[in-house]
């Protein structure tokens, strides 16, 4: 099958407000896929809808070939869900939860222990194995929801802000055990409003007032927002602005320490840089430096929910 | 073998909730206990004030026999009926016995006389016990009267069916473990189901391949072993703590009382289906619990009520485990005897059984 996720029309409305409007989607197997968007953007509803917990208003959507919410009972099988606030029980331990769970999907005995020692090791909660998970720490009770979610082995993890409120370094190493579960097979769909975390993803939906705004690679996103890669060129002395017109598509232009930084939108980089540098130097100009900008996926966010998304054919 | 998970899951956490229980175990204890302080002690007895304008030999008999009457005591003295009015007005005494002026001659005189009784109305219990004193006093008064002039009379002889006598503890035992087995068991299942969906944690639960009715059964099942310990506390506490005699089997009892405790966790659960927060689940449950308590025929017996309340009571659980329960206790009586309030209670159970799965939704809005 080649699509894990295939969603189209999908809409809902609360009253006259409508938190998803009209969502196409589509994830393959075995990508990693970042929703993106800040709060309120309909993320978790659409992600609701998509696990049959709550009805959509229209659209289809298709998981591994299931219909939701028709084939609701298919699903739930195949789908690890981590929720965006802590949804275990507090005044059970770390391991009594992951039994609970684990005696719902049908493992017992031998097997059932044997699995929730093997996720307590690859998450690093052995030692904690008796913890009331009210007693956790943020990060112990995120990488709790998450053996939790893997407990019958999924194909497809939904995980809805993972690492919201979580610090810096524990949510990097968070995913880490999401590549690593992802390099397995698993497919995976996560939400976030972190755009660096985005960077993590195979492909990337950006989401906005209930509509998906933009989707792609973080590379393709980049590029087609501001037209290619950007560049930086710095040159020698004071280099007037019409100079270099028909040279390069240039973004902007400024003079630092009496040298000119140029900035110019390049549709691949890696193969255009030496013939720009060339037609530069051809010029008579000095180039002090020359490098790509890494641009991140929030100025892309910034970029296309300020209006200025009609400068890009998307 | 999901619904034993969910079993296993709510006793575990039941048994670290010290609220719950403090609710199990103590409630039922301090209600049974109060109600026994309450009840068990003798009879108080009601003051009256006398107004004796007569003074003469036959006004002191009359006075003897009310000092002897149990239920009253004679508290105060007054010169006048307007003194005795006002006594009575002032709460000081809750009723005057006016014996007028020229009573003992009347009397000798073979004419008939009369005693005025002024009578707080406030409270129905306390004017109508003053009635039946009154009632006694004079009736015995003639008796003697009539004998003392060798005239023929007619005396009343009392013999009792289920008695010889049911005390007042008795009388409300069944009440009692009535109010025990719906308040306690309904209030603490009502936040079953919406303490996970205020928690979050009814999501997570609802993604797994868990069925409503494992949800369900399971919860009830665990609270149900839970609860069986306010069933045996009541029952206990009344049988051997207060003595009151239990004349049919036991065994009758305590199945009646767990027919009556399903039904009490069904409601709960059914509540908590219905309630969007657990606040909103302890209220409705302790608002439910008002009518039965009116409607339990055990405050006014249902034959008193008017038809359209008698057609409330008939809808009241509470009224059948009452007195399906003082059947047994009182009576004696086995199970049967009691087929139709059995029944009764078999439909409200089986009823809030099945309701609360088919309302419950497994989704998330």
């Amino acid at each position: 099958m080649e699509y894990a996720i295939e969603i189209s029309g999908l809409t809902k409305k609360f009253g006259n407000f409508v938190a998803v409007d009209n969502l196409d989607l589509r994830v393959k197997v075995g990508e990693i896929f970042g929703f993106l968007g800040p709060n309120g953007a309909g993320k978790t509803t659409t992600i609701r809808m998509m696990c049959g917990l709550m009805r959509q208003t229209k659209g289809s959507i298709k998981i591994y070939g299931y219909s939701i919410p028709e084939e609701r009972n298919e699903l739930i099988k195949i789908t690890g869900y981590m929720a965006q606030r802590f949804s275990l029980y507090e005044d059970l331990s770390v391991y009594e939860n992951m039994e609970f769970f684990g005696k719902l999907y049908g493992l017992n005995g031998k097997n059932l222990e044997n699995r929730i020692l093997e996720l307590l090791e690859f998450l690093d909660l052995k030692d904690v194995r008796r913890r009331l998970a009210g007693r956790l720490s943020g990060g112990m009770k995120q990488r709790l929801a998450l053996g939790v979610a893997l407990i019958h082995r999924p194909k497809l993890l939904v995980l809805d802000e993972p690492t919201a409120g979580v610090d810096p370094p524990i949510r990097r190493a968070f995913w880490e055990y999401l590549r690593g579960l992802n390099k397995e097979g698993t497919t995976i769909l996560v939400t976030t409003h972190y755009m660096d975390e985005a960077e993590n993803c195979d492909r990337i939906g950006l989401m906005n007032r209930g509509r998906l705004i933009a989707e792609g690679t973080p590379k393709e996103l980049k590029r087609r927002v501001f037209g290619g890669d950007i560049v930086e060129v710095v040159l020698h002395g004071y280099v007037q602005e019409g100079t270099l017109e028909g040279v390069a598509n240039l973004k902007e232009l400024a003079y630092r320490d009496g040298d000119t930084v140029l900035r110019v939108v390049l549709k691949d980089a890696s193969r255009e840089l030496p013939a720009l540098l060339r037609r530069i130097d051809g010029m008579g100009l000095k180039i002090i430096s020359a490098e790509p900008i890494n641009v991140t996926l929030e100025e892309v966010f910034i970029e296309l929910v300020t209006g200025r998304i009609e400068k890009v054919a998307l | 073998m999901r619904l034993m998970a969910v079993v296993i899951k709510e006793l575990i956490q039941l048994k670290r909730d010290p609220r719950s229980l403090v609710m199990i175990a103590m409630i039922p204890l301090i209600v049974m206990l109060l109600f026994g302080v309450g009840y068990g002690g003798g009879m108080g007895k009601i003051s009256v004030a006398v107004v004796n304008l007569d003074k003469e030999s036959l006004s002191w008999t009359v006075l003897d026999s009310i000092m002897k009457t149990p239920s009253v005591y004679v508290k105060a003295y007054a010169n006048s009926i307007e003194e005795g009015r006002e006594l009575v007005k002032n709460g000081i005494v809750s009723a005057a016995v006016v014996i007028p002026e020229g009573f003992t001659t009347e009397l000798m005189r073979g004419a008939s006389t009369q005693v005025l009784v002024i009578v707080d109305e406030s409270i129905t219990t306390i004017s109508s016990t003053i009635r039946n004193a009154m009632l006694a006093v004079t009736y015995k008064f003639q008796q003697e009267l009539v004998r003392s002039v060798q005239g023929s009379s007619v005396e009343l002889i009392y013999s009792s069916v289920y008695g010889p006598k049911v005390t007042n503890l008795e009388a409300f035992t069944p009440l009692v473990i009535g109010i025990v087995l719906q308040l306690v068991p309904t209030s603490l299942i009502s936040i079953a189901i919406c303490k996970e969906k205020e928690r979050g944690t009814f999501e997570q639960l609802i993604m797994s391949p868990i069925s409503r009715f494992d949800i369900i059964f399971g919860k009830l099942l665990a609270f149900f072993i839970a609860t069986i310990a306010d069933m045996l506390i009541t029952l206990m506490v009344a049988v051997w703590i207060f003595d009151v005699s239990m004349r049919g089997p036991l065994i009758d009892a305590m199945i009646i009382s767990t027919l009556f405790l399903l039904g009490s966790l069904g409601l709960g659960m059914l509540i908590s289906v219905l309630s969007k927060n657990q606040l909103q689940a302890n209220q409705a449950a302790i608002f439910i619990f008002i009518p039965a308590l009116l409607f339990s025929g055990a405050l006014m017996p249902i034959e008193m009520l008017s038809p359209s309340a008698r057609i409330l009571a008939n809808l009241t659980p509470m009224y059948y485990f009452v007195s399906a329960f003082r059947d047994i206790m009182i009576k004696g009586f086995g199970l049967w005897q009691i087929t139709w309030q059995m029944f009764a209670l078999l439909v409200y159970m089986a009823l809030m059984m099945v309701s609360a799965p088919l309302v419950l939704r497994l989704r998330v809005d």
